[in-house]
């Protein structure tokens, strides 16, 4: 049918300009957008795409999921919403398949123990499936919406007043959830720049400008100024699946200083970015950038 | 008399396995005779059942006194409360038993291989690892890496009294993998050379810890001080429950021998074969459950147990 066909390649040419995008890297993309974006191309493959059995899909999506991933692996974000539909698959076609509601789809000695026979092959064909996997998916989207705020209202349990801060580089996350606490209590920011390319500065005048006591400083000076803050808190970009995060250059400074003084440091972030991956090949997570910024062609 | 002979015949099924087939772990082949002796039982009550099988464990565990042994025979009767739960007439649990004990032991059988498919990608090009003693899985594992095209060189402790790591440096060999044995106390001395430290386990306590070979401790804790990780590969079935809180805790009836224990001699002049290793010093922990971090353990025996 030359309809689907048509749909099926303009489908392949999103996908394409969305990894051409990944892949380019240029400015640092939000990982919220990035997160929606994922989702919303996932949706059209499930939508338009050809397939009829659940195994079906779940082989397209993991395709494509990996095209993706390849393009850009330091942005686990999409890796992340790939498995989390994959999920949201099976979840369903379990339901439809009639298998009880508590039986977790995990691995465990229980499970093994109990179960009456090996593993699922995805293959009886449910209709209403289609149907079922989108409006899951549109849920996803709805919940990606608040995630910041439901961040931001926790804000008042955990800063007291007259309390020093200390953050590094520019994190949404956090700058919601300091402004929420700036709404009902006085304290202090401390920001930590971020060289070279200076985020902290931006995040101190978004803080200022809700009249909250803002200090930036150089990278150099967290050890030093680390004795008079109270507690960190940072955004991230990942966290991985031992509790470690990557985050942005300078945290892993942070974190040193403030464990040496015994402070806590908090983490906000969104659970689109807890990723099952490991810290094994510690190559695939770093993201070169050109040294423009630093010393420029002309001095060169 | 009957039973005695049920014993015997038992004991026979597992000393037969073991021999027949080198590569299989002690667990495994008790579930089997377990099993067997199930299928044989004329008991009439679940009650009777288990009584019996609490006998034949304990039967199993007089021959061969290793902690995978209680772990495996621990695991089954926990297999049957649970069938026993779900069906009250008797003999249609007994089938689900039967059947679902088929599966179990199929599905372990496969435990190895998802390990060294989890494992592998942790081992990377150019990388020197330190093992210990004689290991089923982490030779599967190398095996695995192998497979996958990686180069690496291992070494391995002698680990006396057995010199098990000769055996295991044999094993390496035919793998083509480049191999040095080292003497337990050289450890110390090489820790700064490797870049992880891989081991298997004979069992995994709650806390997270595990118990192995004599002379685990102490890689552990010199990984540590030289900040190389220290990752365990063990099947799920070895989950035992147990918490040692130091080394004494650990049970004497795991420490020594089954002989050594029968002739009832003076324990303090006989050297232990295990020791505890604390969830501290461990990074990681590979299961055919996955990938777990030491606390994670816990939990999944709460999810087993409660």
């Amino acid at each position: 049918m030359p309809g689907a066909a048509e749909r099926g390649s303009e489908l392949s040419e999103q996908i394409e300009a969305f990894a051409a995008r990944l892949r380019r890297g240029g400015e640092r993309p939000r990982s919220e957008d990035t997160a929606r974006q994922t989702l919303s191309l996932l949706r059209k493959i499930v939508g338009n795409g050809r397939w009829s059995r659940a195994g079906e899909l779940m082989d397209l999506i993991r395709t494509e999921g990996q095209r993706m991933t390849a393009a850009q692996p330091s942005e686990t974000t999409v890796g992340n919403m790939v498995r989390r539909v994959l999920k949201v698959i099976r979840e369903e076609y379990g339901r439809l398949h009639g298998r009880s509601e508590e039986s977790d789809q995990q691995e465990s000695l229980h499970k093994l123990l109990t179960s009456g026979g090996l593993s699922e092959d995805f293959r009886t064909p449910y209709p209403s499936l289609r149907a079922n996997v989108i409006e899951a998916i549109n849920e996803m989207l709805i919940e990606l919406e608040g995630t910041t705020d439901n961040i931001a209202m926790q804000a008042l349990e955990h800063i007291h007043s007259n309390e020093v801060i200390m953050t590094i580089g520019y994190s949404r996350t956090v700058e919601a959830f300091l402004k929420e606490a700036a709404r009902k209590r006085k304290f202090q920011v401390i920001v930590a720049e971020c060289a070279p390319f200076c985020q902290g500065h931006e995040m101190a005048v978004r803080l200022s400008k809700e009249n909250i006591e803002t200090t930036v400083m150089s990278d150099a000076a967290i050890f030093a100024v680390m004795s008079r803050v109270n507690k960190v808190i940072i955004g991230t970009k990942t966290i991985l699946a031992n509790g470690a995060l990557i985050a942005v250059s300078g945290t892993h400074t942070l974190a040193l200083a403030a464990k040496h003084h015994s402070t806590p440091l908090i983490v906000c972030a969104p659970m689109f970015k807890l990723s099952p991956q490991f810290p094994n090949e510690e190559d695939s997570f770093q993201k070169f950038v050109s040294p423009q910024e630093v010393l420029p062609f002309t001095e060169g | 008399l009957t039973l005695r002979v049920a014993f015997s015949d038992l004991i026979e099924t597992f000393r037969a396995q073991l021999r027949d087939d080198p590569d299989v772990a002690s667990a495994v082949a008790a579930i089997r005779a377990l099993l067997g002796f199930l299928k044989q039982d004329r008991g009439e009550t679940i009650q009777g059942l288990r009584n019996s099988l609490r006998d034949a464990i304990d039967t199993l565990s007089r021959v061969d006194s290793s902690v995978a042994v209680s772990s495996g025979g621990e695991l089954f009767l926990r297999f049957i409360s649970l069938t026993s739960l779900e069906y009250s007439d008797y003999s249609k649990c007994k089938e689900i038993m039967i059947e679902r004990g088929e599966i179990f032991l199929t599905k372990v059988s496969l435990s190895r291989n998802k390990i060294a498919k989890l494992c592998h990608p942790f081992i990377r090009d150019g990388a020197r690892i330190l093992t210990h003693a004689y290991s089923r899985v982490v030779l599967r594992v190398l095996e695995a890496a192998v497979e996958a095209k990686k180069r690496f060189s291992v070494y391995v402790t002698e680990s006396q009294p057995d010199e098990a790591g000769q055996k295991m440096a044999k094993a390496l060999r035919t793998l083509n993998i480049p191999v040095t044995v080292i003497l337990d106390a050289a450890v110390g001395y090489i820790m700064e050379k490797v870049d992880l430290v891989l081991v298997g386990a004979e069992g995994v306590v709650e806390s997270g810890g595990i118990i192995n070979k004599i002379g685990t401790n102490q890689i552990a804790v010199c990984a540590k001080a030289q900040n190389k990780p220290f990752y365990v590969v063990a099947e799920s079935f070895k989950f035992v429950r147990l918490f040692p809180l130091n080394q004494q805790d650990v049970p004497d009836r795991f420490k020594y021998k089954a002989d050594t224990l029968k002739t009832g001699q003076n324990l303090t002049e006989e050297h232990p074969w295990i020791d505890y290793t604390s969830p501290s010093l461990i990074t990681l922990l590979f299961t055919d459950l996955g990938v777990l971090t030491p606390s994670a353990v816990s939990d999944e025996l709460i999810k087993l147990y409660l």
